[in-house]
């Protein structure tokens, strides 16, 4: 079975700690995403699951069964590495064939599954070839029919599609997902590519300087990051921050001054602050509305996609940059000044010191989501 | 100055060099032109190559051709190929006694045994010390210099050596003595004496080998054995799956390498051995090469330069098949 439970699993290199008491349960089945910024510990903690890697404190388990002291071999794991790692000197179907020949699986096996991961991933014309004779997509494709034929209880992605083209990584993207659907067996994959993340993931892992800063459903993570780098990390562009006070406390929620006469509301829990305490009001670029009166939006430039148009600029007077989203056709002039406003109840509020979200009004929980 | 690091000095001295290397090589190159710039810097090479490998190569030709003991070619009679009629001259190859020259034959045995049990002991050790070497030991520049270091001496240094270490009276002997073993007079005994003819060549030598295939071991990606640790393969299984196909390359070089030098095999032995002794068990085609033209005063420069045309021919085709395999590995 491919559930996977870590328990305060510690890594460090020398007196470098690498990871820091990670907890961590997966369910088997799910498609798991672990995210962050490089050198964050991804893929440390993927070689850890793997047996590639020792662990200097913790527990790990697959299936219920305690792995810490076997060998990769033996935790019925599979991976994709970011570089393949092909065998260069077999052909396709010997690379297929090495793992199985090793655990003594019989001829007429071997081939039967080698023949149903060649079709499955459509690389059955290749299969007499050496890797080198392959594109970067086939490759990919042959990696990760290495990775099947195995039979795993879990399949370990790291960044596999790094080296492919933009194009082909979203086309492989969308055909590992579908596998996934298929085969129905745990994938953990990572990658610091958030888009891979929220398209892919059932559940994300936000990994963050060897610490995990939050794990969840996409939208869950969207819409109630638990911290200010989550709210950062996911989302592009980024959420926009605001500096602000908290200048009322009522039974519906909080009113925050951030300057210019015009006071937000946030539908956070009324418990969880008190007057004057400084917190950073945060807003997606496609959760302003432009009005009559708000926040003067001084606009300097615009990037138009066609359907959608992002304004960059500033709050009058301030220098941080503030990015609004429009659907369709809209072209400000530079210097233009808009009227800015935070859509109801889409405002996540943040305490500036300790980096936290402060809670939402329990009635307010479940917002309808709004797809990114 | 103290706090310049080696590096830096190194760095400051290449460019002080090409400081003053410049403005000459600028003044040459509006001289010629810089189409011909290449060949003047190829020039020197190419003259001393000509000068010390090329010419004497045309002229020990020649030579095999001329009888007589006269040193000058003019002086020489021309004899056609009566030098190597002589040479291969023989009732059975397999008895050198049945030979015109049977020491040539005696000589031609001794050197194919010779390479075969050099070859592949050398590549042998060669390969367990760069597997061994291979991994994440610690001290591995230690021990990659220790067994570099005899590449460095001189092969009469190493003869010496080994003669002192394995004499009658030497350190050998007198450790056996300690454990209670009876002395044995290594160089003069037949089996013993080609026995360490060979372990001299394979102490001498196995560095350089090692330091081939320990560059090709370490040019394999660390996540090929990842990978194989996965796929569940077994220590040997790596080896001889992954491992050596990987290394390949390198070890068909090293085969080549150590084939060529190993038929070359002269100074070391003939120092060890006393001229090849006992009798004739150590004597190698270089060293009847160097006997017909030069020792005891024989002076037979075309049955010598016959005999080295022969070998440069043997030699000339084994460098073809590693040009061949070089070029190869390239592409
Ligand atoms: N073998 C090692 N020895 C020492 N430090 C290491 C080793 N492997 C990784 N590290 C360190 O551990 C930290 C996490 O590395 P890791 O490779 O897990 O990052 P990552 O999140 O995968 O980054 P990226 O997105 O760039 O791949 C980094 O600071 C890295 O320098
Ligand atoms: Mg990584």
């Amino acid at each position: 079975m491919g559930n996977l439970k870590l328990e305060n699993v510690s890594k460090a290199f020398g007196a470098l700690t690498v990871l820091h008491d990670i907890n961590l349960a997966i369910e088997d089945g799910k498609f798991v995403v672990f995210v962050g910024p490089s050198g964050c510990g991804k893929s440390t903690l993927l070689r850890i699951i793997a047996g590639l890697e020792d662990i200097s404190a913790g527990g790990i388990e697959i299936g219920g069964r305690d792995v810490v002291q076997l060998s990769p071999a033996e935790r019925k794991i599979a991976m994709v590495f970011q570089s393949y790692a092909l065998y260069p000197h077999m052909s396709v179907r010997k690379n297929l064939a090495f793992g199985l020949e090793n655990l003594r699986f019989k001829r007429s096996e071997i081939d039967a599954r080698i023949m149903e991961a060649a079709r499955m991933l459509a690389i059955e014309p290749y299969l007499d070839r050496k890797p080198r004779q392959l594109s970067g997509g086939q490759r990919q494709r042959v990696a990760i029919g290495r990775a099947i034929v195995r039979n795993p209880d879990i399949f370990l992605f790291d960044e596999p599609l790094s080296n492919l083209d933009a194009a082909l990584r979203v086309q492989t993207r969308a055909e590992i997902t579908r596998l996934h659907r298929e085969i129905k067996t745990t994938m953990i994959y990572v990658t610091h590519d958030q888009v891979e993340a929220m398209t892919m993931a059932d559940q994300i892992v936000v990994l963050n300087g060897g610490r995990i800063e939050q794990v969840g459903s996409p939208l869950e993570l969207f819409d109630n990051p638990r911290n200010l780098f989550v709210a950062g990390f996911l989302g592009s562009p980024r959420m926009n921050m605001l500096k602000g006070k908290v200048a009322a406390i009522g039974e519906a929620g909080v009113t925050i001054d951030a300057g210019f006469g015009s006071p937000l509301t946030a539908e956070i829990d009324p418990a969880s602050t008190k007057m004057g305490q400084a917190v950073l009001a945060g807003v997606r670029p496609a959760h302003f509305t432009l009005a009559d009166k708000g926040l003067p939006f001084i606009a300097q430039y615009y990037e138009s996609l066609g359907t959608e148009t992002y304004v960059y600029g500033t709050l009058e007077g301030q220098t941080e940059q503030i990015i609004i989203h429009r659907t369709g056709h809209f072209a400000p002039g530079t210097g233009e000044r808009l009227f800015i406003t935070p859509a109801a109840g889409r405002m996540h509020v943040f305490d500036p010191e300790t980096g936290l979200a402060l809670p939402r009004a329990v009635e307010q929980r479940s917002v309808a989501h709004e797809h990114a | 100055m103290s706090t310049l690091r080696l590096p830096q000095i190194g760095e400051r001295a290449l460019d002080l060099v090409m400081g003053i290397v410049e403005a000459p090589i600028n003044g040459l190159e509006r001289l010629m032109g810089r189409k011909r710039m290449p060949y003047l810097f190829l020039a020197p090479n190419l003259v001393l190559f000509g000068i010390f490998t090329f010419l004497p190569i045309a002229i020990a030709v020649g030579y095999a051709f001329t009888g007589g003991t006269e040193l000058f070619v003019s002086d020489r009679p021309f004899v056609g190929f009566d030098n190597f009629r002589q040479l291969l001259e023989c009732e059975d190859y397999l008895r050198p006694g049945s030979c015109r020259e049977s020491l040539f034959w005696t000589a031609i045995w001794n050197t194919l045994w010779f390479v075969a049990f050099n070859v592949t002991a050398t590549l042998l050790v060669a390969l367990v010390t760069a597997l061994i070497l291979n991994r994440a030991i610690a001290a591995r520049g230690f021990f990659r210099a220790i067994f570099f270091y005899p590449v460095l001496l001189s092969p009469v240094v190493i003869g010496l050596i080994w003669k002192w270490f394995l004499d009658r009276n030497g350190l050998l002997n007198a450790l056996l003595q300690m454990l209670g073993v009876p002395p044995e007079i290594f160089l003069l005994e037949v089996g013993w004496s080609r026995f360490f003819v060979v372990v001299v060549s394979v102490w001498f030598h196995m560095g350089f080998y090692t330091l081939i295939l320990l560059a090709g071991l370490q040019a394999i990606p660390r996540d090929l054995y990842e990978a194989a640790a996965i796929d569940a393969a077994s220590p040997r299984r790596t080896l001889l799956r992954i491992t050596l196909p990987l290394l390949g390359p390198n070890l068909m070089v090293v085969l080549i390498l150590l084939m060529i030098r190993s038929v070359q095999i002269f100074d070391e032995a003939w120092v060890l051995t006393n001229g090849g002794g006992p009798g004739t068990a150590n004597s190698f085609i270089v060293q009847y090469i160097y006997q017909m033209a030069f020792g005891s005063d024989l002076r037979l420069f075309g049955l010598a330069s016959a005999a080295s045309v022969l070998m440069g021919l043997v030699l000339l085709a084994l460098t073809l098949v590693q040009l061949r395999l070089g070029r190869k590995m390239e592409s």
